[in-house]
């Protein structure tokens, strides 16, 4: 397949979602119905919907995230939907027997929150061509009209999370627990990074990878690590809050990721870069009640509301949230891009040359680290 | 007071009545906590049975969960039958699939009668020689297995990650998708292996080698001078080396056999099932170790493992089937724990017999003012 | 030399005469006092089994008290009864008149019921004050232990070291460290199973006169043996089993063993192997076992064989002497081939063998009857027919190329149970649930059966019963007879004067005498037994 048409496209449907998905359906509504094959056109009284997810519902980042828009879903919906959900479902041939028992209790769309479920969500959606199979981080962007994908530009919460941290470190030094050094997380490194250093020249983020994206005690371990190479920031690339337990023992600042810790952590809370998946199921399944879902690659962004930043923790002053806040304005409206050159990468190479912005293609595959980053 | 004897002998009868009583006791207990949580039993043990035989689809899915657990299986009663710890199961278990997919790759438009038994023989390969290798340090110099073949498997593990997260190795996939999130590179539609069975029913080569496997392991610990040997250094290692038997290279042989079982249990997950070398999914299943469990179940008996290995990958299935949003996972691990766990108190029952209530013994202070 | 002469007539440091034909007999027991230990009807099943059928035993205090019987007649059932270690079906247990009943070892030591057990229960890398501190239940430290060790060798002519490692110890020293241990925790009934079967004629001497001091104390010594010219010499009286059943008791003075023997067995007894009319035919041109200048390793240092020179002709029943822990086990090892020869060459009728181990020794022809013969000689879980096709499973007929023939494997074993008279419901009956001399003759079965040219015996009768005994030195015959070589190993000189043609004493690895048939001196072989020597000596 083509994937640069693909991802393109996708880009573009995100853009168009932008309009429709969250703030005005009335937006995709207008898109012939018919258009989608896959499609069901005859509106439906109730549906039931489903979640897979890889780890547990309490995991205090990614799942728990996934479980609060399940049940944003089911507050905005009522007694319209239905929802189940399956947990720390291995990848494997298990996805597959998950989904035919979901398949066989009725469940009419199927959400899959984890990259390993790509190809079982795909096949299973040429199975059960009534079904509507939609999978999170997925870039298996396919012409099968009842399966689609979900994502966002992170990157954007990143940098404005950077430009916090750059902020608040003194050793300009901080620290980032990298899951595994995959392309979406070089590219969340790298704007962090640039953000950071749009406030602070002087400010390096080192990094450490524990090849795993839910294991607090890996990641407790190597926040700890860092922490004794003398970072005074700490940064989630994982889903747990464990780095942030490493960080408030030695009372320094911490940046989490996709989950609001800012309660459990109040003296060392900066933010975090959040999603909020639930208007995007609330959208999909009400679409899908109504006969008028179409296949979308999703891909969100700051601008349609699909990341945004936690609150700001007591350590980020008024200065620095006003300069965040004007940022993330630019970036909305356009006027800044983050991955505009000159560039280098952290071998003091050039990759983009000065006035050039790297394209959403190559970012999607980005396999080198900023300049300051080791 | 409640004591245990060893049973001398066990009556025949006693093989029967234990399992089927400590299924009827696990259902009980069962029973009971579903109906605590809130669910009903009759319902959820309906369930359990649908999801897990109830349709032909069901039989399909089942099967495909028990095929790796088969092959782990009988990996863990070859190695334990022998007194030999293989806990390394799980490291044999990929670094079959890593030589396998490696195969498979490697030949990507040859026909699969030709690709596929390569893909077989280098699985089993892979995980015998990961096996030799503790099997050569506790044959030669002592050292004690269960370490050595436990740390093999996160070496395994990391050189399996490595190969798909670390590097632009021969097995990572460098186009489309790959680009963005690294995974292995997907077997060519000859080198997939095929599926038997009919009317829906989909049974994976895996698991017909599998009980061609348990077949000729049975034959060979009951039928061979080979199996002759293996029985008498585990039932006695001095006087297998006063009959002339080389207890280091039977033992040598068996973890090797062990982990080629193991390996070959890899090719069948590379073959049957994922086509990709995904050492995420690997570690996330942990099949090796569940092995062990199905091979103690069977009580290390190669042809018990082909129907253990059935239960286990089913009641794993039924397991996520019954989870959701009223039935937490805490619950469902609950039911399965308990289940096991009566079996294995079952088993208990039947070595042992419990005697309760006699006479105090006299305390030796009374017994020394009787003797003055 | 006078403790050659030291027998249980000899009196005792500080001690009354005490001979056991003293008509007198213990004091209370006489008196008609309360007994120390009474057993009524005591029943104990295990399935299939009546191990003791309402056997009655009393022995009263002060007294040695002899248990008689056949391997299988219930002796250890009842100590183990009487221990704590089994609970008892039926019938009652009464100590000083009082009824007890234990639910574990625990409570009959503190009863003060001690057993020493035929295998010891040290722990051999600890010193023997640190055993004796293990069971002690912290009454000591190891000072005061170590001076409670010297206080009860000096009483009771039991002198240990205290601070010496038990695996240093000899296998004599070890039962005295056990003996010690019961006396600590003031044993009032001491049970002591088969005690001499591990020491000289010297030092069961010595034994006794502890056993007899002990006695003499007050306490109760049970003496189990089956050894009756012991239990003539050091018993007050004697219980007899039988097939678990009591057959009797009697005032060891006023029987004979004969009289024993015939209640023991059941029928008289009479195995005279000195019968030289029928005495196997040796061959003196055909050495069938020829080692010279042989030495190995040993477990310790001198128990390791060194430079030993020894043939063995067809035909020929050639005795090894010597209390065990010298060597002699080592010896059969290294000719066997499962112990590395250090130096020198064994030939097996008159073909070298190239130390490539058990397979080439049993091609050569060399049979072998280990001493531990349920662990090494058999696999013990193993079915009868399993442990018969032990040696000859790689070859026709047992096997076909890689597979193993069944049937004929089967059928060769109910062929050799049925020659040999093994008593077993099934040759598929795993090997261990045997009595001790049925287990004895699947091992003799099968080498035997296997026709070599020479046999290795090791201690083949230790803990056998009188008709075991009988059984496997008439098979040991029969094959010197039919040309095949023994090489017997043995600590029962009785044995070794009964059965072999000469008798070679072994002590720390060297051979320090040989006796041709007629030049037997029993004192003699004793002292060189016992490490008193200075030369090779001997009288051919």
């Amino acid at each position: 397949m083509d994937r640069r048409t693909l991802l393109i496209g996708g880009l573009g449907l995100a853009a168009l979602a932008t309009t429709g998905c969250v703030t005005n359906k009335g937006a995709t509504s207008a898109a012939p119905a018919t258009a989608a094959p896959g499609a069901t056109s005859t509106a439906a009284a109730t549906i039931k919907a489903a979640w897979i997810y890889v780890g547990p519902i309490n995991d205090g980042g990614w799942t728990q995230s996934h479980d609060e828009g399940r049940r944003f879903a089911e507050k905005e919906l009522g007694s319209k939907l239905i929802t189940t959900y399956k947990e720390n479902v291995p990848e494997g041939p298990e996805v597959a027997q998950t989904i035919e028992t979901l398949v066989k209790d009725g469940n009419k769309i199927i959400f899959a929150t984890s990259f390993g479920f790509g190809e079982a969500m795909l096949a299973a959606a040429k199975k059960y061509p009534d079904v509507k199979f939609l999978h999170a981080t997925g870039v298996w962007h396919s012409e099968q009209p009842n399966f689609g994908t979900y994502y966002g530009a992170t990157e954007e919460a990143k940098y404005l999370a950077g430009i916090a941290a750059g902020k608040e470190t003194k050793a300009n030094l901080i620290g980032f627990v990298a899951p595994f050094l995959i392309p979406e997380v070089i590219r969340h490194i790298n704007a962090f990074t640039l953000g950071a250093q749009s406030v602070n020249p002087a400010a390096k983020v080192k990094i450490v990878e524990i090849k795993s994206w839910f294991d607090p005690t890996k990641e407790r371990q190597g926040a700890d690590s860092l922490i004794t190479q003398g970072v005074d920031v700490i940064v989630n690339g994982g889903d747990s809050p464990a780095p942030g337990e490493a960080a408030k023992a030695k009372n320094l600042g911490w940046v989490g990721y996709d989950s609001d810790q800012s309660a459990n952590f109040p003296d060392i809370w900066l933010t975090a870069p959040l999603y909020r998946w639930g208007p995007y199921y609330v959208n999909q399944i009400r679409t899908a009640l109504e006969g008028t879902w179409k296949k979308e690659d999703y891909y969100g962004n700051l601008k349609d509301g699909f990341n945004y930043l936690a609150p700001f923790g007591k350590r980020v002053d008024q200065a620095t949230r006003d300069l965040i806040e004007a940022k993330k304005k630019e970036i909305i409206d356009g006027t800044f891009q983050i991955f505009k050159g000159p560039l280098k990468d952290n071998k003091g190479a050039e990759r983009v040359a000065a006035g050039a912005v790297v394209s959403a293609d190559d970012l999607q595959k980005i396999d080198w680290l900023v300049e300051g980053v080791s | 007071m409640i004591r245990l004897e060893p049973r001398l002998l066990r009556p025949k009868w006693l093989s029967v009545a234990v399992p089927v009583g400590s299924i009827v006791v696990a259902l009980v207990l069962g029973a009971i906590l579903i109906t605590v949580s809130g669910n009903s039993a009759l319902d959820t043990y309906g369930r359990i049975l649908d999801v897990a035989f109830g349709s032909v689809q069901s039989w399909s899915d089942t099967i495909v969960a028990a095929t790796p657990l088969l092959l782990t299986g009988l990996a863990a009663a070859a190695a334990f039958k022998m007194g030999l710890f293989n806990i390394g199961g799980q490291g044999q278990f990929v670094m079959g699939a890593i030589a396998a997919s490696g195969v498979g790759l490697a030949l990507p438009d040859v026909t699969g009668f030709v690709s596929i038994p390569l893909m077989i023989a280098a699985g089993m390969l892979a995980g015998g020689l990961w096996a030799a290798i503790p099997g050569f340090f506790k044959t030669r110099f002592g050292t004690n297995e269960v370490i050595t073949t436990l740390m093999l498997n996160y070496v395994a593990a990391n050189v399996a990650g490595y190969l798909i997260f670390g590097s632009m190795s021969f097995w990572r996939l460098t186009t489309g998708s790959g680009q963005v999130f690294p995974q292995g590179r997907p077997l060519s539609d000859e080198a997939v292996w095929p599926a038997f069975g009919g009317g829906g029913l989909e049974i994976p080569l895996g698991f017909i080698l599998g009980c061609m496997a348990a077949a000729c392991l049975w034959a060979l610990y009951r039928y061979t001078r080979f199996g002759f040997e293996i029985g008498v250094v585990s039932d006695s290692p001095e006087a297998a080396r006063y009959a002339g038997i080389n207890v280091p290279r039977t033992g040598l042989a068996v973890m090797t056999l062990s982990g080629a079982l193991a390996g070959l249990g890899g090719a069948s997950d590379i073959g049957d099932i994922r086509h990709v070398l995904d050492p995420k999914g690997l570690g996330q299943t942990g099949y090796g170790y569940t092995g062990i469990v199905v091979a103690a179940l069977a009580r290390w008996n190669p042809l018990a493992v082909i129907p253990l290995s059935i239960l286990l990958g089913a009641l794993a299935n039924a397991g996520r089937a019954l989870q959701g949003a009223t039935f937490p996972a805490g619950l469902v691990g609950t039911l399965q724990g308990l289940l096991l766990f009566c079996a294995v108190s079952g088993e208990f029952l039947t070595r042992y017999r419990v005697r309760v209530g006699h006479k105090r013994p006299l305390s030796a202070a009374e017994l020394e003012a009787q003797a003055a | 030399m006078a403790t050659a002469e030291t027998g249980a007539g000899a009196p005792v440091p500080g001690g009354r005469p005490s001979n056991a034909a003293d008509a007198s007999g213990p004091a209370s027991a006489r008196a008609g006092g309360v007994p120390a230990v009474s057993m009524r009807g005591v029943t104990k099943r295990f399935v299939g089994v009546v191990a003791n059928d309402h056997v009655d035993l009393e022995v009263a205090p002060g007294e040695v008290h002899a248990l008689l019987g056949e391997n299988g007649a219930g002796k250890s059932t009842l100590s183990n009864v009487l221990t704590g270690l089994y609970r008892p079906d039926e019938g009652t247990i009464r100590l000083f008149g009082q009824e007890v009943s234990f639910s574990s070892p625990r409570d009959a030591i503190a009863a003060g019921v001690a057993m020493v057990h035929q295998h010891f229960r040290l722990v051999t890398k600890f010193t023997v004050a640190e055993n004796f501190l293990l069971g002690s239940g912290g009454a000591y430290d190891a000072k005061t232990a170590a001076q409670r060790i010297r206080e009860l060798g000096e009483e009771y002519g039991l002198p240990v070291d205290p601070d010496a490692n038990v695996w240093e110890l000899s296998v004599g020293e070890q039962q005295r460290v056990e003996i010690l241990k019961a006396l600590d925790r003031r044993a009032r009934i001491l049970i002591l199973d088969e005690p001499t079967a591990v020491l000289t004629p010297q030092e069961a001497d010595a034994l006794f006169a502890t056993m007899r001091r002990m006695a003499d104390d007050g306490r109760s010594v049970i003496f189990i043996s089956h050894k009756l010219q012991e239990v003539m010499k050091v018993s007050d009286r004697v219980t007899t089993l039988r097939d678990g059943k009591t057959v009797g008791t009697v005032v060891t003075a006023e029987t004979t063993s004969a009289e024993l023997a015939r209640q023991m067995v059941g029928r008289s007894v009479v195995f005279s192997a000195d019968d030289t009319a029928d005495r196997p035919e040796v061959d003196p041109d055909r050495v069938v076992l020829d080692v010279r200048g042989l030495s190995a390793e040993g477990v310790r240092p001198q128990s390791s064989p060194k430079g030993v020179d020894l043939q063995v002709h067809a035909g020929e029943i050639v005795a090894i002497c010597g209390v065990s822990g010298n060597g002699q086990r080592e010896l059969a090892a290294a000719i066997y081939g499962i112990r590395r020869r250090t130096a020198g060459t064994v030939a097996i009728d008159g073909v070298q063998s190239r130390q490539k181990g058990p397979r080439e020794s049993t091609a050569l022809g060399l049979a072998f009857i280990p001493e531990d013969r349920l662990r090494t000689g058999l696999s013990p879980s193993l079915p009868i027919h399993a442990n018969l096709a032990l040696k000859g499973y790689r070859r026709p007929p047992l096997s076909r190329g890689p597979f193993l023939d069944g049937r004929a494997i089967r059928a060769r074993a109910e062929e050799l149970v049925r020659r040999y008279g093994i008593k077993t419901p099934s040759i598929d009956t795993p090997t261990r649930v045997l009595s001790g001399g049925n287990v004895q003759k699947v091992l003799l079965a099968r080498e035997i059966g296997s026709d070599p040219h020479i046999l290795i015996a090791s201690t083949p009768t230790r803990g056998l019963d009188v008709g075991a005994i009988e059984t496997v030195r008439h098979l040991l015959m029969d094959a010197a007879r039919a040309g095949t070589g023994v090489l017997l190993i043995t600590e029962d000189l009785d044995e070794a004067m009964a059965l072999a043609h000469r008798i070679v004493v072994m002590f720390e690895g060297r051979v320090v005498g040989e006796f041709p048939r007629g030049h037997y001196d029993i004192e003699r072989i004793g002292l060189l037994m016992g490490g008193h020597t200075g030369d090779r000596e001997g009288a051919a």
